[in-house]
């Protein structure tokens, strides 16, 4: 009887924590359920496109919820796969042309998937201009990002400067891992030679976000 | 057996202990809320609703049928405080189903439209007159207009949907590495001179799930909170999210939960 009775209570609370307890998934749950969703809800006019939903690495770890913390280990890790990532122009020259840049800087188009169609052009907006302030009384700039309103001003045009602009915007997180900055080079945003032309518009002196 | 009935209340108690640990959202202060209406005493939006309560109560597609035997959760035909609880779990199609996607069962299943044709035009292009879903869901929206936004989680998929809102929320990918939180992550912050909503805040996230289908502006039309998501992962250079998919409503179910006290006033008024 008492054996029997035991099993019953078992049993019935193990319907109840089934039936009537519903609770939220464990994380691993929730992410294998997640990515099938993820995997089966979007369409694109080629498979390829689809790939850009596929997490790399460094954009897993970097998906952390709420006010989870990177650990040192995977900030680590980030920064490492962050300056594995990083290309330099076939020319080996890291500043170009600041007018291209400046134009770069704010166009914001390029690459986006509509109505079954890919938005072709020779070649991607920068997006700057989107999140960061510019040239000095520049009105309709973000502000996600911080100002880069005199930026050569206040760093002058060194060799040293142009290599460590260039990679912050090749891949933002090789000194800022998990950053909401695109790795705009790494992700193939934007070309090497586009990335120098940004470069120059950030240093040279004559660009009008060094003017006062 | 004492014992098991101990061992029984025990357990409801710690379920009702789970389900009441919600907490009870106050409604936020809104010092915008002036220009507001000013704004949505003159909103076009308005004359959305009309239309879609003609569409409601019409005999429509290949079974002549009106959507006036639609449960929305509350009962057939019963639209007070519907969309307040949406998205929910419904045992008929045995999911969770946002307004949008619960619609769509309705105008298939009752109405004998093809799924495909509703969700190919539910989107409508700027500048032109709407879709037929777009005036359906904001007129059933506004049924609960000056209730408060109200979406339990009690269903095991329930709290699937909102677990999988919250991963989506955070998940960064393509080539602008972005998730939701990039840019709804922080208050005050702009693309450009457009304000971004402050979507981790209480306040900012109830104001997202109060005024949607919104009249927008720059487009000459209402949109929906499915369109809204459409356009986000558009401009975060992602594939195109399908209409009513689950991807879609688990962000909605995430969003909607966290702005639970809301008072709904739709249409609302977008650039």
């Amino acid at each position: 009887m008492g054996k029997a009775c035991l099993k019953w209570t078992m049993l019935s609370s193990l319907a109840l924590i089934f039936a009537g307890c519903a609770t939220y998934p464990d994380p691993a749950t929730t992410r294998q359920m997640t990515e099938k969703m993820v995997s089966e809800d979007f369409t694109a006019p080629t498979p390829a496109l689809l790939k850009r939903l596929v997490q790399d690495r460094s954009q897993t770890i970097c998906s952390r919820i709420g006010d989870a913390k990177l650990t040192q280990e995977e900030a680590a890790e980030v920064v490492k796969l962050a300056r594995a990532s990083i290309q330099y122009p076939a020319s080996g020259k890291l500043v170009g042309d600041w007018k291209i840049g400046d134009n770069l800087a704010h166009d914001g188009a390029g690459d986006r998937i509509q109505g079954g169609r890919l938005e072709k052009r020779k070649e991607n907006g920068g997006l700057c201009q989107n999140c960061h302030a510019l040239a000095p009384g520049e009105i309709n700039v973000g502000n996600v990002g911080p100002s880069l309103t005199g930026y050569g001003l206040l760093r002058g045009n060194s060799e040293a400067i142009a290599k460590l602009t260039y990679e912050r915007i090749y891949n933002a997180w090789a000194y800022s891992p998990c950053s909401n900055m695109p790795r705009l080079g790494a992700t193939r945003h934007l070309t090497p030679e586009q990335i120098t032309h940004m470069v120059a518009y950030l240093l040279d002196p004559q660009s009008p976000i060094n003017k006062r | 057996m004492p014992t098991t009935r101990g061992g029984i209340a025990a357990i409801l108690l710690a379920c009702l202990a789970v389900g009441g640990a919600a907490p009870a959202l106050a409604q936020a202060d809104d010092p915008l809320g002036v220009g507001r209406k000013m704004l949505a005493e003159d909103n076009p939006g308005e004359l959305w609703i009309e239309r879609g309560k003609s569409l409601f109560y019409q005999k429509r597609g290949p079974r002549n049928a009106s959507l006036e035997q639609c449960d929305f959760g509350m009962g057939p035909g019963k639209l007070e405080g519907a969309t307040a609880r949406l998205p929910r779990y419904f045992p008929d199609t045995d999911k969770v189903q946002d307004l949008e996607s619960r619609l769509l069962t309705c105008m298939v299943q009752l109405q004998g439209f093809n799924r495909d044709d509703v969700v190919k035009r539910a989107i409508s292009r700027p500048a032109s007159d709407g879709s037929d879903v777009e005036a359906l869901a904001l007129y059933i929206t506004s049924r609960s207009n000056g209730m408060k936004m109200n979406v339990s989680l009690s269903h095991q998929k329930e709290y699937d949907m909102y677990k999988a809102g919250e991963y989506l929320f955070y998940r960064r990918s393509g080539q602008t590495d972005f998730a939701c939180v990039q840019c709804h992550g922080e208050a005050n912050k702009r693309i450009r001179l457009q304000d971004l909503i402050h979507m981790t805040d209480q306040k900012g996230v109830q104001e997202v799930v109060s005024t949607w289908p919104a009249y927008r502006g720059a487009h000459f039309v209402v949109r929906t909170m499915q369109w809204r998501l459409y356009d986000c992962f558009w401009q975060m250079r992602l594939p195109e999210l399908k209409y009513a998919s689950d991807t879609s409503i688990a962000l909605i179910t995430y969003l909607h939960y966290q702005g639970n006290g809301a008072v709904i006033s739709v249409p609302g008024f977008k650039r």
